[in-house]
């Protein structure tokens, strides 16, 4: 399997505080991976140094064998990565159809006369498909605002997938939902990548998503990579428990 | 509907200068048609998100160039007047990635200085623009060896422009830039997480806006034919501002219906010339605490954009 | 002729940091910019004009009540007017501007349009270092380290000082932890008039007091913040002092017009590298 993500040795300080120290691992295509830590690991530090948000103080992120460490996020959208939110970021006043045209719309470069084309066909072509994948499309004509949390995160992934990204950055996915909107999100993940042939590099606090859902996963703890393997690897590594311990948590 | 009796009325105002043939209501209604422009320019970059303080120095800079190269070089008017535009969108274009940096604040003391800084050197600079006493004779506006001498004549120039500049922005407004505006405006992380160059955009706006102030800025220096850095100041950012205020800052209809609205006043307070100020400056604070949205949004009662 | 030019940098320097002190710190707090700020500057001078150029009072308590009615001024404008736009930066800063020119009118109505001078307090020279520190200049200067050594003091070990520290940083986390913001955005705004209205005061004797005269030093405290960093403290004292001496040795060496335009080229500059200036925060 190709090499679709290449981060070598990423190292991210905030003046004397380093904050990511020396990771370097693979995401390979169509594949899902996933991090984790304790709280405080650095681990979305450095979700944010791949998406694009901060420049890293050293190593590389490679897509596809080119450079994109130190690319804005928009550059780095263009070149096939696209995110979603932990906090749902969504254009509320709109509705669903609007919030995925929009992305869309967003995400292809048009010249400028295309912008004023009346028509809205070739710019709504996938939203009906991206909607349905969801499970929104009954959501279509509802504005965003008005939707549960549970479906405001989805719409939140359509929109990311609108980009049509070769990888999905998903940030806490599960965060804030119930067991059940859970386990809607775990299916979903893994038709992203069996449906849409999309890789997945998602950072979690919830271990039974991770374990369940993940091919590899990488441990982060204070900055520095503690353990990469795949969940079962993960799961009997000494490192690992040890940094665990003393936090509530369930290997299940 | 409501907006539709609002475009027939404007329009009937619009002809209303030639039913009455004088030269007074000629010339306010000329002033309304060179403001428009700019006040649309500055709603667009309202509707991003940024507060432009520099359009009355593309003003002043369209209006200088376009006055210099007909008096110095004798560059034909509608040569003239696109070049004023085109000198007001380059410095839009390399003073924009400068300004535009960070969204909000940064920029509007950014373009603050800039417009004071620009109307210094209009006043310092006495050799070249004439200095505080102004610049003189400048030629009338002619085409094709037609002149235009009558202020019935600039009222047809200054309304095509000022009718181009708003159906332009309008377009803008509606289509999917526009939509791509105001999504960077509510959402900029988002926007940008999906592939939107957000500097990009507003630099853009930045220098199409700034086109349409210099071109204004000709217009109205072939209409008075004379310059002074006293019409590209801080009244003139005032104004532009209670336009957009009053008429409703977020449609670009608003500063239309603002200018028509705020450029009669001064003659209106002409006796009061201390007044005019004051009164401007209470009219905003009681726009801003009771019609936030301005007297468009007087037209639409229900929610959402007609 | 270095000396000089140093000297005259920094004592012109301190009148900046002041004035942009208070600006930023409205900012820092209220996320609101103040366009009236330089019309508050010329309240303070035009109440030393009154109480102290025709009724005779005492210089310093005349620039103590010009500063204090600033003060009170701002508290009743915020109250009134801005409390209701915190976080709306827009709609602040337009308000700020109607204030702005409605304070300006009045001015004018009150005062017409000509400039009137105030008798100098303070006349005579000293030497330092073979450069010539007039001495009305020095008081200033040195009233004005005065007043930031007390708003520093203030914002270090006072507890409303702490408090508006703390609502800068973090508005919500302020809130839980019981810091009224009501009494901070008064607060905040009341001390950044008071500082404008000192700053003016203290001025009054300088130049020629008039309805516009508040323009340029507000000019330059929008070229002092950026430079420095809006909401930035240090920002605001290091901006000052630097616009001020690159202000006097580009005056000295071209003129004053030309020597603006540079200190625009270079908060320009500096602004390319480092866009929320040398100091300042990244905004959210």
């Amino acid at each position: 399997m190709v090499d679709l993500l290449d981060v070598q040795r990423l190292t991210k300080r905030f003046g004397g505080l380093v904050a990511v120290s020396d990771v370097s691992f693979t995401v390979k295509q169509g594949e899902i991976f996933g991090i984790i830590g304790p709280n405080g690991a650095g681990k979305t530090t450095l979700f944010n140094v791949i998406a694009g948000h901060f420049r890293p103080s050293g190593g590389t992120v490679m897509l596809d064998r080119v450079e994109i460490s130190g690319h804005t996020s928009d550059d780095i959208s263009r070149l096939g990565i696209a995110r979603t939110f932990q906090a749902v970021h969504l254009f509320r006043k709109e509705t669903v159809a609007e919030n995925l045209r929009r992305a869309a719309v967003i995400a292809k470069r048009y010249t400028p006369l295309a912008y004023f084309r009346p028509s809205k066909q070739p710019k709504t072509a996938g939203v009906a498909d991206v909607a349905a994948f969801l499970g929104l499309t009954g959501m279509l004509g509802s504005v965003a605002g008005s939707l549960s949390y549970g479906q405001q995160k989805m719409l939140g992934i359509g929109m990311a997938m609108m980009v049509r990204p070769k990888l999905m950055l998903m940030d806490e996915p599960a965060a804030g939902l119930n067991s059940s909107e859970k386990l809607v999100v775990r299916g979903l993940i893994r038709r992203l990548r069996e449906e849409n042939g999309i890789s997945v590099l998602l950072v979690e606090h919830d271990m039974p998503l991770v374990m369940g859902v993940c091919d590899r996963i990488l441990v982060v703890n204070q900055g520095k990579p503690i353990a990469l393997g795949t969940p079962a690897d993960i799961k009997s590594d000494a490192g690992v428990i040890e940094a665990y311990l003393g936090e509530d948590y369930e290997f299940a | 509907m409501r907006k539709a009796i609002l475009f027939a009325v404007i329009l009937v105002l619009a002809a209303l200068p030639f039913l009455f043939g004088s030269r007074y209501i000629f010339h306010i209604a000329t002033m309304i048609a060179v403001m428009v422009p700019l006040a649309c320019s500055l709603n667009l970059m309202l509707q991003i998100g940024q507060m432009s303080m520099a359009h009355p120095a593309f003003m002043g800079l369209g209006g200088y160039t376009c006055a210099l190269l007909m008096m110095k070089l004798g560059v034909p008017p509608l040569g003239s007047l696109m070049a004023g535009g085109v000198v007001a969108a380059i410095f839009a274009v390399i003073f924009g990635p400068v300004f535009l940096r960070i969204k909000g604040v940064y920029f509007v003391l950014l373009t603050y200085a800039f417009g004071q800084i620009v109307n210094l050197v209009f006043q310092e600079w006495t050799s070249l623009f004439g200095g505080n006493s102004g610049l003189y004779g400048i030629p009338k506006f002619s085409i094709l060896g037609w002149r235009l001498t009558q202020v019935s004549q600039y009222y047809v120039l200054a309304m095509s422009f000022a009718s181009m500049a708003f159906l332009a922005l309008r377009a803008v407004e509606r289509s999917d830039m526009g939509a791509m505006y105001r999504a960077l405006n509510e959402d900029e992380m988002l926007s940008r997480s999906l592939g939107a160059d957000a500097l990009a955009w507003r630099i853009g706006a930045f220098t199409f806006t700034a086109f349409i102030a210099g071109v204004s800025g000709g217009i109205y220096a072939l209409y008075i034919g004379f310059l002074s850095p006293d019409a590209f100041g801080w009244r003139l950012t005032v104004d532009l501002l209670l336009m957009n205020v009053v008429g409703g800052a977020n449609v670009i209809l608003g500063p239309l219906v603002g200018a028509i609205a705020i450029v009669p006043l001064p003659e209106l307070l002409r006796d009061a010339k201390q007044f005019q100020l004051l009164i401007y400056g209470c009219c905003l604070i009681v726009f801003l605490l009771f019609l936030k949205n301005g007297l468009v949004s007087l037209l639409a009662p229900r929610r959402g954009k007609a | 002729m270095i000396q000089q030019m140093a000297v005259n940098g920094l004592l012109a320097g301190f009148i900046y940091v002041i004035m942009a002190l208070g600006f930023s710190l409205i900012f820092g707090i209220m996320r609101i910019v103040n366009f009236a700020h330089g019309e508050f500057y010329m309240v303070g001078a035009v109440v030393v004009l009154f109480l102290f150029g025709s009724m005779g009072v005492p210089f310093f308590v005349a620039v103590l009540i010009g500063g204090v009615v600033c003060a009170v001024l701002g508290v009743v404008l915020e109250r009134l007017l801005f409390r209701r736009l915190v976080g709306d930066e827009l709609g602040g800063m337009i308000m700020s501007l109607a204030v702005g020119i409605i304070l300006q009118s009045v001015a004018l109505i009150m005062f017409g349009p000509s400039e009137q001078t105030v008798q100098r307090p303070f006349s005579g020279t000293w030497g330092l270092f073979g450069a010539v520190v007039p001495w009305d200049r020095t008081v200033v200067a040195f009233c004005a380290m005065v007043v930031l050594l007390a708003f520093y003091l203030f914002l270090k070990y006072a507890r409303l000082g702490l408090a508006m520290q703390a609502v800068a940083q973090d508005p919500d986390t302020a809130s839980l932890m019981g810091v009224e913001s009501g009494v901070v955005y008064a607060a905040s705004f009341g001390i950044a008039c008071l500082l404008a209205g000192l700053a003016g005061a203290l001025m009054a004797p300088v130049y020629t007091i008039g309805p516009y005269m508040g323009e340029l030093p507000m000019l330059k405290a929008f070229v002092v913040v950026i430079l420095g960093g809006l909401g930035s403290l240090p920002g605001a004292l290091l901006g000052g002092l630097l616009i001020g001496l690159s202000e006097s040795v580009l005056s000295t060496l071209l003129d004053a017009t030309a020597a603006l335009i540079a200190s625009f080229a270079i908060v320009l500059l500096v602004v390319l590298t480092r866009p929320t200036g040398l100091m300042g925060r990244r905004t959210r």
